[in-house]
């Protein structure tokens, strides 16, 4: 127990805590001494709190000594470029690490955690709306300054929010742990940045929470001013957060498009790069450039708030849908933050499993890249119906139509991979192919989203909130599972319990096609988004009571999981070798990966995907690899 | 690192590219003054953007293959965190991209009421910074730690002018003027938000790397860079360049573009 109060992740809480009393207390002193009040409803006014969230993040990084190094630096001290390893056992993970391997697995329990917190606010929220009426969100209760029917708009933008900022933190975790060993890299371009970027995720999370309990925002994940100009001091400290954990998604997206540019081993040209690796430089490039301006939209409403800035006051001349455009010229090309790395772990597992050779190697290669710079120019369909120029319209919706043709190769060259294939179906292989049907069904609902004339009809119904929920799942969550599953004995030397992992996925995956398809029907019978209540009278209750039921076997699914996970870290068979028979560098090497990845450099020597093709080689280490002979 | 140029004709270079920058800098305010040609301003400004970040910034060592293939060698290293740099600069460059489409599309043709002179004096403050910043570095790629000393000093100096220049007197005399940070309305639009956070993000810029500077200086007092290992002062001035290079677009923006409206 002491050891664990002495880690570097509590240290970093009790300095956030201190940080925001400090930046608060200060705030706070120099009101006093001008003659402002000094408290409000939430104790401390609104400016305080806000610089102390943003002291909290400060003070979090400094004193749980992931800028320690830096600091050296600036004062002329060298330091080694790796330090050794202090820690074992869980203590490493609690720790600040500079190990690649280690900060993917941070960041992937830290998605865990958020996707398990995220579900949980859906469940609650799912439960109210298993009938028509209110059940237990009443006007009446109280419970963090706000009423039920506003507790259900906070935990409704925070589920949406939380599960966003989890998928940032799950891709990186991935990318992480995976990219420099496909590149046969010691480890990322910049590990101090590496692990920086980490840790500034914990205090974003905290921040993001603190805002349930700081009177809640009802403004959904988007913070729409005007909305969001007069939502309680809670939604500052939404902004807060997401502002903090978009540092973590640039600053990572940094260091991925610079180790892959300057560490690939020898022979690795372009067209021999992986295809996960290649997706993770287009979500890179997306995350690094357009993370800034969700950065500035949520900044912008946050002094608007604090100074009485006009920028979306229209009494001020301020124009409202000016943040709309900012906001979704990152969070559209978001979503392909969000689902290329999953598409790319799609590509990535499917030859493995199907003992085939990736069709079209280059065009999916490439078509990771398109959907990445189409997605940049697609961002005003989400403003249809929010009054912009009319004239924007018609070429929004032909650039969002495009991103259908690049999604479209992929698609090809999956089914044409697939075609044919010595198929077998381990628990990863499932949840490839769940994900690669479910992100079809997501694909297909698009089109007519983008189409203006429909929709003018759709636009925020439930048939949208069908329609994400089925992408997200197909290019995150079930890919993310996969890549779980899959990578999980190079990480740790065990499999996942087969069994569990096939009734997590036979319990998922058809609760989610039923959950996203009923929600499209709700949406296309009536039922309006963010909203706690509905009219009887749609007739659709009973749909609505099955959502409930199957969102609350989803989380059970997920449950499992995470079971599953934690108990096979220790439980699990073991697996130290190259468990799915692929051709792919870091299964030729024992399990669990050593420290320094390979003890020899490899040479690349042909191409990675070609399965079943006959003395076919991808990679050749220096001397012949001693497979399973060197560990420990 | 090898360097193609002496010390003298690098130094040249940099005299030549400032003298470039004064005659556009002088000319944009001259078109300004006599005919509202926004064009023109454009095309200046895309001129010295691309002369600093060619002259000064050195952007073309981004595609220079180091001799040493060895990951872990210095020369190595500093091209792998060169690349990092411009990606960082890239990134932070859709901050000010964003604040420009703001002030585009709240204040149109409308510009605040500043005091013009104020504007020139500033914007030529930091032209001659990124001048001396320029010196002291190549001082240092030709291991001349006390040039560049005396020339970071002079860079610094001219650094803290400039930011008291926007911060201690721009923004009292425009709040002066009646240009509050909540000043908007329906026919100026939300003036004050657009002019306090395009010259506060720029200011914050421009203090962080007034700190950068303090570190570089502080670190070569202690001679830890020298012609071949200097990459802490090649960032720091790239960096600064970077401030300068923002300046170039965010002074046109809200000095010389547009109408006053009374």
């Amino acid at each position: 127990m002491k050891k664990f109060f002495s880690t570097a992740l509590v240290r970093g809480l009790f300095w956030q805590l201190i940080g925001t009393l400090v930046g608060a207390g200060l705030v706070t002193g120099i009101r006093m001494m001008m003659g402002l009040s000094a408290t409000d409803k939430f104790f401390f006014t609104e400016p305080a709190w806000v610089l102390g969230g943003f002291f909290g993040v400060l003070f979090f990084l400094a004193g749980n000594g992931s800028v320690t190094d830096w600091f050296k630096w600036a004062r002329g001290v060298d330091t080694p470029e790796h330090h050794e390893e202090k820690f074992s056992g869980w203590e490493k993970y609690l720790n600040v690490s500079l190990d690649h391997k280690v900060i993917g697995v941070q960041y992937t329990v830290t998605a865990l955690l958020l996707i398990c917190l995220g579900g949980l606010f859906a469940l609650i929220f799912r439960t109210e709306l298993a009938q028509s009426q209110l059940q237990f969100l009443k006007v009446d209760m109280q419970l963090f300054g706000q009423n039920g029917p506003e507790l259900y708009n906070t935990l409704m933008s925070l589920h949406g929010m939380v599960m966003i900022v989890s998928i940032l933190l799950g891709i990186a975790g991935i990318i992480n742990y995976v990219v420099p060993l496909l590149l046969g890299a010691q480890d990322m371009a910049f590990p101090r940045l590496n692990a920086f970027s980490y840790w500034i995720a914990v205090p974003a999370a905290v921040l993001l929470v603190m805002s349930l309990i700081f009177g809640g925002f009802g403004t959904g994940w988007t913070g729409y001013p005007p909305l969001s100009s007069r939502a309680p001091v809670g939604v500052q400290m939404f902004f807060l957060g997401v502002f903090t954990a978009g540092w973590s998604s640039i600053l990572g997206a940094l260091n991925v498009i610079v180790t892959v540019v300057r560490m690939r081993s020898k022979g690795m040209v372009a067209m021999r790069m992986p295809i996960f690796v290649w997706a993770s430089v287009a979500t890179s490039i997306i995350a690094l450039t357009a993370t800034q301006l969700i950065g500035l939209s949520f900044q912008l409403v946050m002094f608007q708030r604090l100074f009485g800035m006009g920028f979306f006051d229209p009494a001020k001349g301020g124009n409202p849908v000016l943040f709309q455009h900012l906001f979704w010229f990152y969070s559209h090309p978001a979503v392909y933050v969000f689902v290329l790395p999953g598409l790319g772990v799609i590509s990535e597992l499917l030859p493995v499993f199907a003992r085939k050779p990736l069709f079209g190697y280059r065009w999916v290669a490439m078509s990771s890249l398109g959907i990445a710079l189409v997605g940049f120019l697609v961002w005003a369909h989400h403003m249809f119906t929010s009054g912009m120029n009319e004239y924007l319209r018609v070429p929004f919706m032909y650039s969002t139509l495009l991103v259908a043709v690049p999604t479209g190769v992929k698609f090809f060259s999956w089914v044409a991979t697939i075609w044919k294939g010595k198929l077998t179906y381990p628990t990863p292989m499932l949840f490839v192919l769940g994900g690669l049907v479910s992100f079809l069904l997501g694909g297909l609902t698009g089109p007519p989203n983008a189409t203006v004339s429909v929709d003018l009809h759709l636009h925020d119904t439930y048939f949208i909130v069908g329609h994400f929920h089925d992408t997200i799942f197909g290019g995150f969550l079930f890919p993310f599972f996969g890549a779980l599953y899959y990578w999980f004995p190079k990480a740790t030397g065990r499999r996942m319990n087969e069994f569990w992992g096939k009734v997590h996925f036979w319990l998922m995956t058809p609760s989610f096609f039923i959950l996203t398809l009923g929600m499209m029907q709700v949406g296309l019978l009536g039922m309006r988004r963010r909203i706690v209540d509905y009219d009887p009278a749609l007739g659709f209750d009973s749909t609505h009571l099955v959502l409930t039921i199957v969102g609350y076997l989803i989380g059970l699914s997920v449950l499992i999981f995470v079971i599953n996970f934690f108990h096979s870290i220790k439980n699990g068979e073991k697996a130290e070798g190259n468990v799915w028979n692929s051709r792919s560098p870091e299964w030729q090497v024992p399990s669990p990966m050593p420290t320094h990845n390979y003890d020899q450099p490899f040479e690349v020597v042909g191409e990675p995907y070609d399965y079943g093709l006959e003395g076919s080689q991808y990679v050749k280490f220096a001397e012949p690899a001693k497979s399973n002979t060197k560990h420990k | 690192m090898t360097h193609t140029q002496d010390k003298s004709s690098a130094l040249g270079q940099g005299v030549l590219i400032f003298i470039y920058l004064t005659v556009l800098t002088a000319l944009e305010y001259f078109i300004a003054v006599t005919f509202q040609a926004v064009t023109i301003l454009i095309v200046v400004a895309v001129i010295k953007a691309a002369l600093v970040m060619y002259y000064y910034m050195h952007i073309y060592k981004l595609n220079e293959t180091s001799d040493d293939d060895d990951v872990h060698s210095y020369a190595y290293k500093t091209g792998t965190n060169r690349l990092g740099l411009w990606l960082f600069l890239l990134s932070d460059t859709f901050v000010f991209a964003g604040l420009m489409a703001t002030r585009i599309n709240l204040l149109g043709f409308t510009r605040p009421p500043l005091n013009q002179m104020l504007g020139l004096a500033v914007t030529a403050v930091l032209l001659l910074s990124s001048f001396f910043m320029n010196r002291g570095e190549t001082s240092m790629a030709h291991g001349d730690t006390k040039g560049f000393l005396n020339n970071v000093v002079v860079t610094f100096v001219l650094g803290l002018g400039f930011l008291i220049g926007v911060v201690f007197v721009e923004w009292r005399l425009a709040a002066h003027e009646g240009l509050v940070a909540s000043f908007g309305d329906t026919v100026h639009g939300p003036m004050g938000g657009v002019f306090y956070i395009m010259t506060g993000m720029h200011a914050f810029h421009v203090l962080t790397g007034l700190i950068f500077l303090f570190v570089v200086w502080n670190n070569a007092r202690k001679n830890i860079y020298s012609a071949e290992k200097h990459w802490g002062v090649e960032a720091a001035a790239v960096y600064w360049h970077f401030v300068d290079l923002v300046w170039i677009f965010f002074y046109p923006a809200l000095y010389l573009i547009g109408k006053l409206i009374a």
